[in-house]
Order: structure tokens, then sequence, then C-alpha cells
């Protein structure tokens, strides 16, 4: 879907080279997260595959032709959600879903079953001036979709989203994927990219450090250990034992047996642990 | 039809924001105030008038709608959908220029004047209007906030009407006539008192070739500046 090969762009006015010697492949109908600190080049190497910036070296293939020789009908096929809501505030959702909407050759998905599908229905009518941030992140990501598009970017799509509304956006990636759509997910979220990629890669300085299954790279990078806390004589322990060979350590089969055992936890890294591991930076 | 869709939405965004109120109380001030005129400074008064319409305002309109559209963060929707910049910059030269042949066929039609040349008075108010809505997108391309537009129109509005002073006449004073405003004010002014045919002809013709050019350098320009981000924000 996405094959990026020796990927180099910097910027004109600064001439800071943001991206640098990158390469990867987003296959069809994967979730791909690229993750990395504010800075990384995320959105600078988004941005590329999307075809707002020109001027790169090397290679961005992709429905099989180099970006550079796609025409605007490029953006029948794809779908772009911002970080930022970008939205005309003095219509109305569904005002804004058509005016966008009627600029697509295929037209789009039924308004007031997107809108309630995002909890945004019972304000069709109210204009988009008076909505909160998570309202506005809503109708933008509705509206990044609403055209059936075979590949998406997102940029941050739980951003300024209360846990619930960000549940939903997020079973609907995952409803995308399910219907065979690409997505390739721009964050610095790790529980977000935990939960819906397939693979992630991530970035530092424009440059790929890492790429995998977010469960293996957990796995990899983790401890061979568990971890247990339980009670006994009214009195909380806690003690890590070595997976290896565990069903065989008498001692641990003892605690099982015969203590309350409040937790217990295999001791692999969170993608969080893994970024600094790598790179020894923090994600904000 | 993707250009009459952004026709479609350009006029609801217009209409949404409240430019539309401002054009209709614009022109009812332009009413009562040429309504006081004695009727042979009407005739002379009336095209000028008509003329202030899709240029001054024009200009100025074009800016206020494009930083609207900047400060809401929509032209970056707009950019990632199949729309053609091409076709962005002729639907709001379109939408500008229909409320502007509106206003001119109000203001003339309500007006105590006789053998307007209707016809002329319409392809000279959209070609009017095109060049100011084209050069507000060329001027308004790099700016992001109100204060640097102003200042960057100024002498843009200087360059476009101190040379329709030479309609006043004097020697040589027809030259002036390449400056494209000058060019549109005198096809204006034909609609109202008259003008040879290939005088009107000619002027047209011109006309139409500098909207052009001022087309394909707004599409150049906007393009550069809006379009591709290629310099570090």
């Amino acid at each position: 879907m996405i094959e990026i090969g020796n990927l180099e762009f910097t910027y004109q006015n600064t001439q800071k080279t943001a991206v640098k010697d990158m390469s990867f492949k987003v296959k069809e109908g994967e979730v791909y997260g690229f993750l990395g600190p504010s800075g990384a080049g995320k959105t600078t190497t988004q941005r590329l595959i999307i075809g707002l910036l020109r001027n790169y070296t090397g290679s961005i293939k992709i429905f099989g032709k180099e970006r550079s020789s796609w025409g605007k009908e490029f953006y029948e096929q794809i779908g772009v959600a911002f970080d930022f809501p970008n939205l005309y505030l003095k219509l109305t959702p569904e005002e804004n879903l058509k005016l966008i909407g009627a600029y697509y050759k295929n037209g789009i998905s039924d308004i007031p079953a997107m809108l309630d599908r995002v909890g945004l229905l019972p304000d069709r009518n109210t204009r988009v001036e008076s909505f909160s941030k998570g309202m506005k992140m809503r109708l933008n990501f509705i509206r990044s979709i609403m055209h059936n598009p075979k590949l998406m970017f997102f940029d941050e799509p739980t951003s300024g989203l209360d846990p619930v509304n960000a549940h939903i956006i997020k079973e609907i990636i995952l409803e995308q994927k399910a219907a065979g759509k690409t997505i390739f997910l721009t964050t610095h979220n790790m529980t977000v990219a935990e939960q819906l990629c397939d693979r992630v890669s991530f970035i530092v300085d424009g440059k790929i450090v890492v790429t995998g299954s977010p469960a293996n790279l957990m796995i990899e990078h983790g401890k061979r250990r568990l971890n247990i806390n339980y009670i006994k004589e009214n009195a909380e322990y806690s003690e890590e034992f070595d997976l290896n060979q565990i069903g065989e350590n008498e001692h641990f089969l003892n605690i099982i047996k015969n203590e309350e055992i409040r937790t217990i936890h295999t001791c692999e890294a969170t993608l969080e642990d893994i970024f600094i591991k790598l790179t020894g930076k923090n994600l904000q | 039809m993707r250009l009459l869709s952004a026709i479609w939405s350009d006029i609801k965004f217009q209409a949404k924001q409240g430019f539309y109120l401002v054009y209709l109380i614009i022109t009812i001030m332009y009413l009562i105030l040429l309504s006081m005129l004695p009727p042979n400074v009407l005739t002379i008064a009336l095209p000028l008038v008509v003329f202030s319409d899709p240029s001054v305002l024009g200009l100025f309109f074009i800016g206020g709608i494009i930083l609207l559209e900047k400060s809401q963060g929509v032209m970056m929707a707009i950019v990632v959908t199949p729309l053609k910049t091409e076709e962005y910059v002729l639907s709001k030269a379109i939408s500008l220029a229909l409320v502007s042949v509106f206003a001119a066929i109000t203001i003339t039609a309500l007006s105590p004047i006789d053998n307007v040349n209707w016809f002329l008075l319409i392809i000279s108010t959209i070609l009017t209007a095109g060049l100011f809505t084209l050069s507000g997108i060329m001027i308004n391309a790099g700016c992001n906030n109100v204060n640097q537009y102003m200042v960057k129109t100024i002498p843009y509005m200087l360059l476009f009407t101190l040379p329709c002073f030479s309609l006043l006449g004097f020697e040589y004073s027809y030259l002036f006539t390449v400056v494209p405003s000058v060019a549109a004010l005198r096809l204006l002014l034909g609609a109202y008192h008259g003008i040879v045919r290939y005088e009107a002809l000619g002027l047209t013709l011109y006309l139409v070739v500098m909207n052009y050019l001022f087309f394909r350098n707004s599409v150049r320009i906007f393009e550069n500046k809006i379009v591709y981000q290629d310099q570090k924000l």
C-alpha cells in the first residue's frame, strides 16, 4: 500500500533535515503506528506521503505509483484527520460534512448515521462554533472517513477526547481495519498504539529506530519475569520470579496454593519503556 | 460537478459569515447617497460607485474570506480533498463576481438613469471582480492576519486606483489603459455613457487575457504559499 525508500526531506527556509534516510512499508489492511516525540519527524513524514510537501529525495510509492506522479484524484482514495479540528465554525456538523463531501466523486456515507455513531446527532443543527474540542475532534474524524477511502491518515485521533469518546473512535478505527482499510496512525500515545496497531515504528530525529508488532516488541524488550503480590498473615508481600521453569519453582507454587493473591503480572515492557530504552528520550 | 459544489460552498460560507449582510447594507447606503445627487453628478458617481463595489470592496472581501478560512483551519481540510487549486480559486472569483453583478444591477436599476447597456455592465463587472478577487488571493496567500493583509493591500490598491484618474483626460492618458483597472473602469463607463463597439471589444479581450494571467498567477502563488508547506512553520 505504502512503500517508502531512503526518504529524505529538508525544509527550505530552516535547512532542517526533518526526515533522514527513512525506509518502511505499510501493508494493505494493517494499522501502522508512527510513534515518536514532538518534533521527531512524524508529521513531516505523514505530510510527505499525503502530498503536502514536495522536493523530497528517495521514493514514496503509494497505491503502486510514485507520490509525485499523483494528481488531485489521489485524494478520492485517502482520508486525513489532522490533530487539530479544522471545521467551518459558522456551519452545523451536517453542513460541514455536506460541504466537504460535495468535492468527492463517489459521494459520502449516511450523515445522520455517522453523527449518531460519534454521539453528535442531537447537535446536528447546532453551529460548530459552540462545540467543545472533543466534539470538534469527533466531527473532524468522521469527515475523514465519510467518503469511504481505502487509506486513512489519523494524527492523534483521540487527542482531547474523554475515555468514552476515545473508545468510540478506537472502535471505528478497528471497524475500518476489519473492512480491509489501511490506517496510518501518527501518535505519541502509547496506549492507543498498543490497542490499535498491528505494527509500530519508533521515530527519533527523523529516523526509524525500531519497527515491529507491539506484542512482540513488548516481549522482546521485557524481562522474562513474573511479579506476584499477595497477603500473608495480614501483611502484603510482593515477589518476582523467573518465568523459566516457573512450574517447578516450589516457593512460587506454595504462594499460589496457600496465600491470598492480589495481583500477578508478567514483566513485559510497555511501548513507552521500549522507546525510552532505545532512544533515551521521553515521548512527550 | 466539483466547481459548482465549490461555488455553492463559497456562497454558503460567505452568507453564514455575514458578508452578504454587509453587502446589502453597503448597497442600501449607496442607493441613499446616490438618490441625493443631482442628475449631472449621478451620471459620473453611479459608475464610480458600481466600480468600487467589485474592486475596493472585492479586494477586502476576498482578504477577509481567505483569512477566515485560514484561521478556522479549513484550508487544511480543503487541500486534502480532490478539489483542485484552479477550482478553489475560480469558485472564489465566480462567487464574488455573482454578488458584484447582483449589486451592480440593483444599484443601477434603482437609480434614475437611462440608456444603460446592461450586457456591458454585467461583462465589465464580472471582469473587474475577477481582477480584484484574483489580486486579493495573490496578496493574501502569504498573510496570516488582517494587519499584514492591510499593509500589503494598500500599495496594490494605490497601483490600481491612482491610474484611474487618467480617465479625466490629458495628453497620452489613454496609455494608462494598459493598467487593467483603468481598462475595466473604461469599459464600465462605456456601459453607462456609450462606447465604440471595437473599443469595447478590445477592452473586453484585454481584460479576459489579464484575468487569465491573474488566475494562473493566483493558482501558482496559492499552491506555493498555502497548499505546499515546504517551509518549516
